[in-house]
């Protein structure tokens, strides 16, 4: 059988300028002084610039200062006749800084590197998937740990309890006492377990919740309601400034759960010295983000000493008044499943103000 | 003995409270903090002048400040403190670096595991003997 013929050279020239010119990642082709003497659709794409204003001109013009002597060193490196790959992190021309998955690859020509062609790959989107779940690890090590922590406090109270219930009289006061505790603890290990089951049910239906226009003024109107005899008895006042056509696409239920933790909150670390005044506000719509408040003048608390610590699980900032530490939390968790963030800004005797924003 | 009891939790403060009298001390005084800052102000108020409890259980999970923020603010005192009071962690975590952080603090003598028992309460007074003899 005859040997098969080779394709035609042209054939190849177009088999392979087509592969430099339509890949989607960046290819060029430089020399060892780093002159770019070719550069394919998708470089010229993203700097934004012909290829007559990029061929001949040294890579560096498009290359941050910081990220040029790597690019140098590797060049070389490829110079030498090895194939280098890196990941880096820089802009490219005008572009916005991405993360990169460069190859370079020398061509050689008679055991000659006569030059280097260079392959970047946008790994920016997979790296951000990294990151978010190297960060959803971490707060799940913490979540465990406070967890266990919640969960082995009022049971080593339990155990404690009922040892010490062996040996106390039955009938007698002590004997009583104890039983009672007991029985507290054994109630607050139960709410733990409850809490834990709140908090994985919203988990849970973070990428299902079931959203709607729900009409802000609406929400609030019904989660004052239902307080309105708290508010009375303690002689607060709660003013709402809420135009009647602004909604939101939002799961109803986590928008009740928001305003009525904060409105509890807001009653419950009211001031004694003066009455209580709460102001819930909503601005935007129309393509603004919108901008929900509710600020209260109660009693506040230490913002430089609770820090971060404001929205995370079980933690308590009024040691003197009851409180399980989960309502900013559940709070927090409900305006992320929203796509949303909130801050708070307080001092000490003056009150507080916890703006949400939802883009 | 006297002893002070700094736990956010009442039915911790009245469980240690009891394991304490149960092991036959009658005569110790026993008082008890809910609130760390409160604690941390007693300590300030007590190291120059006033007496102090010989034995200090400290509880770590606390709101405001945790037992460490507590051990924290009294180092400046922890000179004054040391020949007088012995500190011993006791806290519900199990967490295996507490005990190495309570080392990093002179004035804590160890970490004990809620719930307290008679066992963990000899070894404590043991301990004070040991350190003061009277």
């Amino acid at each position: 059988m005859p040997p098969k013929a080779r394709p035609p050279i042209a054939t190849t020239e177009i088999r392979f300028r087509s592969l430099f010119d339509d890949t989607p990642e960046l290819i060029l082709y430089q020399n060892e002084k780093a002159t770019i003497l070719d550069a394919n659709r998708a470089f010229l794409a993203l700097v934004a610039e012909p290829k007559d204003r990029v061929v001949d001109r040294p890579y560096d013009d498009f290359l941050p200062p910081e990220v040029q002597p790597l690019f140098q060193e590797k060049l070389q490196e490829a110079f030498a006749g090895k194939t280098v790959r890196f990941d880096m992190y820089a802009a490219q021309g005008n572009s916005a800084p991405r993360h990169w998955d460069v190859v370079k690859v020398p061509l050689l020509e008679n055991g000659v590197v006569i030059g280097v062609h260079m392959i970047a790959r946008d790994i920016t989107d997979k790296m951000q998937a990294q990151q978010e779940i190297v960060t959803q690890n971490q707060d799940l090590q913490q979540f465990t740990y406070i967890v266990s922590h919640n969960l082995r406090a009022p049971l080593a109270s339990a155990l404690g309890l009922a040892d010490l219930l062996g040996t106390e009289e039955p009938g007698s006061p002590y004997f009583e006492e104890t039983r009672t505790h007991l029985q507290a603890s054994l109630h607050q290990l139960d709410r733990v377990l409850r809490d834990m089951n709140t908090i994985l049910s919203i988990r849970d239906q973070k990428s299902v919740a079931e959203a709607e226009a729900v009409p802000l003024a609406d929400v609030v109107q019904q989660v004052v309601q239902n307080l309105q005899e708290v508010v009375d008895q303690c002689g607060g006042t709660v003013r709402v400034a809420i135009p009647a056509d602004l909604s939101l696409r939002a799961n109803r239920a986590y928008l009740y759960s928001i305003f009525f933790n904060l409105l509890s909150n807001a009653l419950q670390y009211r001031a004694d010295e003066r009455p209580l005044v709460v102001t819930v506000t909503a601005t935007g719509g129309a393509g603004q983000p919108t901008r929900l408040t509710v600020a209260d003048n109660g009693s506040g608390f230490d913002q430089e000493q609770a820090g971060d610590d404001v929205f995370k699980l079980y933690k308590r900032f009024h040691p003197h008044r009851p409180g399980r530490g989960l309502g900013l939390y559940l709070i927090k968790t409900h305006v992320e499943s929203l796509g949303g963030h909130i801050a708070v800004y307080s001092r000490v005797d003056e009150g507080a103000r916890f703006t949400i924003v939802v883009p | 003995m006297d002893t002070l009891i700094i736990d956010d939790n009442p039915t911790g403060i009245f469980l240690t409270t009891r394991l304490l009298r149960r092991e036959g001390q009658p005569a110790d005084v026993i008082t008890a903090f809910v609130s760390p800052v409160e604690a941390v102000a007693f300590f300030r108020q007590q190291v120059l002048t006033g007496p102090l409890p010989q034995l200090v259980l400290l509880d770590l999970n606390m709101p405001l400040l945790s037992g460490w923020d507590v051990l924290d603010a009294l180092k400046p005192l922890e000179a004054h403190l040391l020949d007088r009071c012995v500190f011993y962690v006791l806290t519900s975590s199990l967490a295996p670096a507490d005990a190495a952080r309570a080392r990093q603090y002179p004035l804590v003598a160890g970490v004990l595991h809620k719930p307290l028992d008679g066992a963990k309460i000899q070894a404590m007074h043991a301990r004070l003997q040991q350190t003061r003899p009277t």
